[in-house]
């Protein structure tokens, strides 16, 4: 167990840098996730700190040791594929075990250790199959094995749920996260899937075009986005976003007018903004109450206990969640409002959040 | 019960091909054991007292013995050379060239576009001059040239089909490249570099025109075999029969050989003792 330094961290492609200075500290024991759009260069900065990819500058060490020019099987970390790496030609058990053999591992023990791996993620009754013959999840299993029996400092996972069908993706995220809850092993954890990272973090690290956006606990990230970006990338439905002003105390943007706390925003008088409200913090209110924005519902998406509401504001669609939909069709007016603790402001021209 | 039918017709159709295309073979191998006069009755005899004295001829006559051990010894040496040496290359070039890669797979490729022909007389020329003319390191060295391009040209797309994220997870376990390379891409890319390996085998093994102008008294198999056809209006077809067949045995040796290998090899899966 340890925790990883990178500093000064470039990497480029020919003369085209695609991460440029990047510094990242990731305390011992943590969980955490990198996230943002493809080509951000989370994976990328995942392969550096493996080591199968070569740092064009910068320093990373792991446990305190610098291990920038070290070969990946020196760096004391395993890693977890996408596409599950698994051997063809071995067996599960010979997969799990080609590290400690390769090591030249007492027999005895690698069978102990084998075993524990196989009891914790349940493959015992397949030890003996191809990869060829298991199912997605199961061969991702079995990577989960190859990495935790080499009992590494640091695990990788590089996006190892996107293959998987959706039940089992939420399966296996489970058994991940209880998995370092029991090993405390300092994990990073790489995907594009906002709510994947919501839910196994400890920390998210959220990436856009080589730099990092914003770092946070996922009610951070959720709750006080630093940019545009990062709030139009994190929550499912995605932010409303309407361009304003800011008029003696409130936030104006057409027909919605919603009073600022006092002290939560650091905004001016006449400030061109824009405006971010969540669908899952607006509620459905009585048409003449404070801050209400009312609309014409123009879709309405059930979504079992909760429905989505598409409703027409000053001519552009504005989404809000609720549970109270079910009396509600197409064409009806309808009022609703956000808390007043969770109105995002950003300054227009830099994208960053007007929070104080 | 129509379904039925129709599976047994197709079924027999197939039977026919298969029988048509192997009835030359089948008819030469059977005549490899006829007397002559079996041979030449105008009414083919498809029973007859069975004999081995043509093949008691063939591995009797030196120069066909010598042929045969020279063919092995050629065709041995050049395509374990051409493996040695071309798989590794194709490894590195589906590995590290990925860009310069389709240039140089052009270039092997048009290694192979010259007719024999037009190098067959210059190599005989330098060949006299090194006074490698009619030997076997000779031959073995301009056969190089084929099968090290052919090895190239054809395990370059197998490699390129080993994922590599096998490879790098080897490579996490703390493997080398050349571990990497021995232990997971050489095994998961075996049953694809066997049809390479097949292939150059046969051009070799096959080839008359290098040999039959680099060699006089080192001929190899196809070049003896040529010259008995060329014996005049007495032809001894029992002994050409037998000639084939023994021509034609060492490649399906080889290749039963070659199979039971790499099935082991993927079976074993790079295991190591201990």
């Amino acid at each position: 167990m340890a925790h990883i330094e990178c500093s000064g961290i470039v990497k480029s492609y020919g003369a085209h840098p695609v991460i440029d200075g990047l510094n990242l500290m990731i305390p011992d024991h943590e969980f955490v996730v990198f996230l943002g759009p493809s080509g951000c260069g989370k994976s990328t900065m995942l392969r550096m700190i493996a080591g199968l990819e070569e740092v064009t500058a910068g320093r990373i060490s792991i446990g305190g040791a610098d291990v920038t020019n070290r070969h990946p099987g020196q760096r004391g970390v395993a890693m977890v594929f996408q596409s599950y790496a698994l051997y063809p030609h071995m067996t599960v058990a010979d997969n799990i075990t080609f590290g400690l053999r390769r090591a030249g591992v007492p027999g005895p023990e690698i069978d102990r250790r084998l075993g524990e791996v196989a009891r914790m993620l349940g493959l015992e009754p397949m030890l003996n199959r191809k990869p060829k013959a298991m199912s997605g999840g199961q061969q991702q299993r079995v990577a989960m094995a190859r990495a935790m029996i080499k009992t590494p400092k640091v695990f990788l996972f590089d996006e190892p749920l996107s293959n998987l069908d959706a039940k089992l993706r939420e399966k296996l995220r489970t058994e991940i996260r209880k998995m370092h809850n029991s090993l405390k092993t300092t994990t990073i954890f790489v995907t594009h899937d906002q709510l994947e990272a919501m839910t196994i973090a400890d920390r998210i690290v959220l990436m856009r075009a080589g730099a990092i956006e914003q770092q946070g606990t996922p009610d951070e990230i959720f709750d006080r986005p630093a940019t545009r970006f990062v709030a139009d990338f994190i929550g499912s439905p995605s932010m409303n976003f309407r361009l304003g002003r800011i008029e003696r105390g409130a936030a104006v943007a057409g027909s919605v007018r919603i009073p600022l706390p006092p002290g939560r925003f650091a905004v001016a008088e006449g400030q061109e903004v824009e405006l971010g409200l969540r669908p899952t913090r607006m509620e459905r209110v009585s048409p003449g109450a404070e801050g209400a924005i009312t609309g014409r519902v123009s879709l309405i998406e059930n979504m079992g206990a909760e429905g989505q509401i598409i409703a027409e504001v000053d001519g552009a669609d504005m989404s809000f969640v609720t549970r109270d939909f079910r009396g509600l069709s197409i064409g009806d007016p309808v009022s609703f409002a956000l808390s007043p603790d969770h109105l995002h402001i950003f300054d227009r021209a830099t994208g960053r959040s007007c929070l104080a | 019960m129509v379904p039925l039918i129709l599976r047994i017709l197709a079924r027999l159709a197939l039977g026919l091909l298969v029988l048509i295309a192997l009835a030359p073979i089948l008819w030469t191998a059977l005549g490899a054991f006829k007397e002559l006069r079996d041979i030449v009755t105008p009414v083919p005899k498809l029973f007859f007292t069975p004999t081995l004295d043509n093949f008691a001829t063939i591995l009797g006559n030196p120069t066909i013995r010598d042929g045969l051990v020279n063919s092995v010894l050629v065709v041995a040496a050049s395509v374990g050379i051409g493996a040695l040496l071309g798989i590794p290359a194709a490894h590195t070039l589906a590995r590290h060239m990925r860009r310069r890669g389709d240039d140089i797979q052009f270039f092997v490729l048009s290694l192979r576009f010259m007719p024999p022909v037009a190098i067959a007389i210059p190599f005989i020329v330098i060949y006299l001059d090194l006074g490698i003319y009619d030997s076997l390191g000779g031959l073995i060295l301009v056969y190089l040239v084929t099968t090290i391009s052919t090895m190239i040209w054809l395990a370059t797309p197998a490699f390129e089909r080993v994922p590599p994220e096998i490879e790098e997870a080897a490579a996490m376990e703390g493997c080398s490249e050349a571990e990497v390379f021995w232990r997971i891409s050489l095994p998961v890319a075996a049953p694809s570099l066997f049809g390479a390996l097949v292939f150059t085998f046969v051009l070799v093994w096959n080839e008359l025109l290098l040999a039959l102008t680099l060699a006089a008294q080192n001929a190899t198999l196809p070049v003896v075999a040529a010259s008995i056809t060329s014996l005049g209006k007495e032809v001894p077809w029992g002994v050409i029969n037998a000639a084939t067949v023994v021509l034609v045995l060492p490649p399906l040796f080889f290749i039963g050989l070659l199979m039971g290998l790499i099935n082991s090899m993927i079976r074993s899966g790079g295991r190591t003792k201990g």
